[in-house]
């Protein structure tokens, strides 16, 4: 954007001088439904029902006296729920009372209701809105794609970037061609479309950015190679490509959400699964959303492994950041609470409001309190038979905190006492290949927390396990847990008792893949 | 894209090209369409040509680009890809039927201005007598809760007055940095390294024994949004400011620099300071999307009269956002900006004592702000926005002690250190030697002591 200038400006009175209208010569993304635009208020409801006024107290007569000085409307609101923030129980209040004169309580209660009318949006007094500079003459800048005019013509489809077979090119996600286009896709019929997402909003440490995305380039050569576990090569089974960054504007997360969703709908309609690393949990619900839009409101259901929850709401004046995606996508409508499944919980939320809620909601959720109590095993295969239920199509949200920060310690808010990273592969390979899956993201990558690049190899190989799993999936290994019986035992004695199983199991294996 | 027989010349265009080409005064004027290249452009239209010879397709790609593609494309293939460019030009502006012009928040919340308002005093439950305090066991603590050098702490504007506070240190932990984040954590670090109030190796003089200098805590930030943070900032900056402690702001990235000078501006009074602003960065982007952010900071400061271009003093500017066009607007303001180039050139001795003459000739007051990118990554791995060939940070503490102890300091800022890109904790060690030197400076200036004084027991060891 060197080059940029206000002359930009002038362009734009040039095309419009001429009489083109605008409508016409944009060529942006197709229309989307829930799409913000202009200056427009957020179009749905932002009430949360888990947000309920505290009970009022009732004050005993025997503090009346001290009460003496307060207007009848500012006795309502010291007994009011909303007093209780400050003022806390009805023994804490009087209590209160007590140490003070008249003229103290008249001073305390007006601060209480200071304090609730300052935090609230009034309007006239708040901004409803963050404007941003539309006079800008590079307004959109951030998200013009490069017309193919721009680049020498060239057949679609997936372009190999390497001399050699493909390889000794710049980094890709495991090497794979490059693909920018929806045609590109569509001519190289792919299967998996990998897209960074660079956000770098609503972390913790939130040093992420750009090189989470180049970090699992750098590193990520081997997510279509070779699965010993269940000897199935993801990149001979499947077309997968690297379909570059998304773009993103790192100083609006909001700003960021519609773009998003354009680049990964034009994925998944293309029948592709759209494979979204990043970048801050926000993603999910762009990326969820855009499912919705290609496969129907209500149509997919979501697995979310987290430490966190993230469908908080309402504690900020914001309407998207790292823990609010959940709530946002069931808030619109494009997934019911009830096609929910969350794994791996742990943070300092959700209290019980919170967990009361999503009982009611039917939110499924297997806590690691469930996994400390049930094994890993069982608790596995609850999720995984949840999630292969009537077929119905899945998205996974894979948010490495869900993980140990032994194993993950580069993540936005780790929070110690989660997955390990066996388990993790497991469940992983065999969502992606027992279940529906049609799109999958990994979020809260922050490599340069991690000198050691253990956090990044970690991510790589969740990655790889998808993969894998939508590979079995598509040559039809799709029995319950499946692994490769030869390389499961070597079987040249019986010691565990069932040698002739792996023997039959492996034979059958050989006589399969010899059938035309 | 519409058909290309709809774009009809329009008598008014040449006459609105002339009007805009003066405006923006034109970097790329020089520019024309080469002689052997004139006869490509006519199976173009004439709103294709004009977007051309306007130099407006220039945004897009340099001009050694578009002579290759006007000499090796054929007629389709050019009007297919001029036409393609201005579709983009016309998509990059903003149409209100279409992009986001406004980021909607949630009015429900009950949180809505979270942490933007200090919480009043017969809200408190804890009662004192005004006035900082310790927040050690001991007389000589070794450690203990960390604070900015070990200095006492103050919560409310009263305790300054109280304690006749000279220094009030401050967090500003926004993290919106447009390089790599991270320095949200900066101020907490910065206290816990405790090598703030060090003595002073030229004058000797230890700097809090001089003055009196309180750890103030943190100023709240929307963690979402620089927009809704930069109100509060600035309302607290000229809170602290108005009791007549010098606030010195610790962030945080670099945006915060527009808050924290203009509240010292509410204090003060806009336009009577200078600024001394050390940084990689001009950060005088003048076409941003969003209406703040670091890339902008200088360029709101000037633009609102916050403080003139003529008292405005850069150093060490170099790296991706230093463009033509830039130093031009800076030069046009009047800025007294020195780049690398010139210390390279010159020595920094040379530079500085233009600086230091361009200082005393400024206005009695200044204003002096780090961005830590200006000093040599070798020395700062973990500056944000992070540029190779930096000031060492010896050169950038004797500058600052010396203007620190010439100029009556209204407000000091230093911003935009990640402690965590730097395991080694350096950067930090650092961050803290440049605020200290300020703090050296003005308990200089306070002793009665001049600028450049060195302590005969430092100067040598005085044996035959």
């Amino acid at each position: 954007m060197k080059l940029l200038s206000s002359r930009t400006g002038a362009a734009l009175l040039i095309v419009t001088a001429l009489g083109v209208p605008i409508s016409t010569m944009a060529s942006g993304p197709v229309e989307t439904p829930e799409h913000i635009i202009g200056t427009g208020a957020y179009p749905f409801d932002t009430k949360d029902p888990r947000v309920e006024d505290k009970p009022p107290i009732e004050l005993p007569d025997s503090v009346m006296p001290k009460l003496e000085q307060l207007t009848p409307e500012e006795v309502e609101f010291l007994e009011s729920g909303d007093a209780r923030r400050f003022a806390g129980s009805l023994e804490d209040t009087v209590e209160a009372l007590e140490k003070r004169t008249p003229d103290e309580v008249t001073a305390w209660v007006q601060s209480m209701q200071y304090m609730v009318d300052r935090n609230r949006f009034i309007e006239g007094r708040d901004l409803p809105n963050i404007p941003l500079n539309t006079d800008s003459p590079k307004f959109n800048a951030w998200r013009l794609q490069r017309p193919r005019s721009m680049d020498p013509e060239r057949e679609p489809g997936p372009v190999e970037l390497g001399r050699y077979d493909g390889l000794g090119g710049p980094p890709t996600f495991g090497n794979f061609p490059l693909a920018l286009t929806r045609g590109d896709l569509v001519a190289g019929e792919v299967d998996v479309a990998i897209l960074g997402a660079p956000l770098n909003m609503g972390s913790g440490w939130r040093d992420s950015g750009e090189r989470a995305t180049v970090a699992l380039r750098l590193q990520g050569w081997p997510i279509g190679s070779l699965d010993q576990y269940v000897q199935i090569e993801a990149s001979e089974v499947l077309e997968i490509v690297d379909f570059g960054d998304v773009a993103v504007d790192n100083a609006s997360t909001e700003r960021s959400m519609q773009h998003v969703r354009d680049v990964v709908r034009e994925i998944a309609d293309t029948g592709a699964v759209p494979m979204i690393v990043g970048g801050d949990h926000s993603l999910e619900y762009p990326n969820v959303a855009a499912l919705a839009d290609v496969y129907g409101k209500e149509k997919i259901s979501v697995i979310h492994f987290d430490s966190h929850y993230d469908a908080w709401w309402g504690g900020s004046g914001h309407l998207i950041n790292h823990g609010y995606p959940v709530y946002r996508l069931i808030n619109e409508g494009h997934v019911r609470a009830a096609d929910y499944i969350q794994v791996g919980l742990r943070s300092a939320g959700p209290d019980k409001t919170g967990f009361e809620w999503m009982r009611e909601q039917g939110m499924r959720y297997h806590t690691m309190a469930e996994i400390e109590h049930r094994g890993w095993k069982a608790v596995m295969d609850r999720i995984v038979a949840e999630a292969s239920k009537d077929g119905r199509k899945l998205h996974i949200s894979f948010d490495i905190d869900v993980l140990d920060p032994a194993h993950t310690v580069a993540t936005g808010t780790p929070v110690p006492g989660g997955l390990t990273m066996r388990e993790a592969i497991t469940i992983v390979r065999r969502l992606c290949a027992e279940s529906n899956v049609v799109g999958f993201d990994l979020v809260e990558l922050h490599p340069a927390l991690d000198p050691t690049y253990a956090t990044t190899l970690n991510s790589v190989h969740i990655i790889k396990a998808c993969l894998t799993g939508l590979a079995m999936n598509k040559e039809g290994l799709t029995s319950s847990h499946y692994l490769s019986p030869l390389a499961s035992e070597h079987a040249i004695d019986d010691y565990y008792g069932d040698q002739q199983q792996y023997l039959d199991a492996t034979t059958a294996e050989e006589e399969a893949a010899e059938e035309p | 894209m519409s058909p290309r027989g709809t774009l009809n010349p329009n008598a008014l265009l040449a006459l609105i090209l002339v009007t805009l080409l003066v405006q923006y005064g034109p970097v790329y004027g020089e520019w024309s369409v080469p002689d052997e290249l004139t006869e490509k452009m006519t199976v173009l239209d004439d709103g294709q040509q004009q977007f051309i010879m306007s130099g407006a397709i220039l945004d897009f790609l340099p001009e050694r680009q578009l002579e290759h593609e006007l000499a090796t494309r054929d007629a389709a293939s050019l009007q297919k890809f001029v036409d393609d460019v201005m579709s983009l030009a016309v998509e990059m502006g903003y149409d209100p039927q279409r992009d986001m012009g406004a980021m909607p928040l949630n009015l429900n919340s009950k949180q809505f201005n979270r942490r933007t308002e200090p919480t009043p005093a017969p809200l408190r439950d804890f009662q004192r007598e005004p006035g900082p305090f310790s927040v050690h066991r001991y007389v000589f603590p070794e450690s203990g809760v960390p604070t900015f050098g070990g200095a006492k702490v103050a919560i409310w504007p009263e305790d300054l007055v109280a304690g006749k506070v000279d220094v009030a240190i401050i967090g500003v932990p926004n993290n919106m940095s447009s390089g790599r984040r991270g320095a949200d954590r900066g101020p907490n670090e910065m206290r816990a390294l405790n090598t703030i109030s060090t003595p002073d190796i030229h004058s000797l003089v230890a700097p809090f024994e001089v003055l009196s200098v309180v750890d103030y805590g943190d100023f709240s930030i929307d963690i979402m949004s620089t927009e809704r943070t930069i109100n509060h900032v600035t309302r607290m900056v000229a809170e602290t400011a108005a009791t007549g402690a010098v606030p010195m702001l610790v962030g945080g990235d670099t945006s915060m620099l527009y808050p924290g000078i203009k509240g010292v501006a509410q204090t003060q009074g806009a336009g009577t300071f200078g600024l001394l602003h050390f940084s990689a960065h001009p950060d005088a982007d003048r076409l941003s999307v969003h209406t703040i952010s670091d890339e902008q900071a200088v360029f709101l400061l000037l633009n609102e009269g916050i403080v003139e271009g003529s008292e405005t003093i850069q150093v060490g500017l170099r790296g991706p956002a230093v463009t033509e066009e830039t130093l031009q607007w800076l030069r046009d303001k009047e800025v007294r900006y020195h780049t690398m180039s010139e210390i390279r050139r010159q020595g920094f001795n040379k530079v500085l004592k233009r600086i230091l003459s361009e200082v005393t000739r400024g206005p009695g007051k200044f204003f002096v702000s780090v961005d830590v990118s200006v000093i040599e990554p070798t020395e700062m791995i973990a500056a944000g926005r992070i540029a190779s060939n930096g000031m060492s940070t010896q050169d950038l503490t004797h500058a600052v002690r010396y203007v620190c102890a010439a100029k009556e300091i209204v407000g000091f800022e230093i911003t935009d250190m990640a402690p965590m890109l730097d395991v080694s904790r350096l950067s930090a060690v650092n961050a803290n030697a440049v605020l200290n030197a300020c703090l050296v400076g003005m308990a200089v200036r306070k002793a009665g002591l001049k600028p450049n004084y060195v302590h005969p027991l430092a100067a040598d060891h005085g044996q035959r």
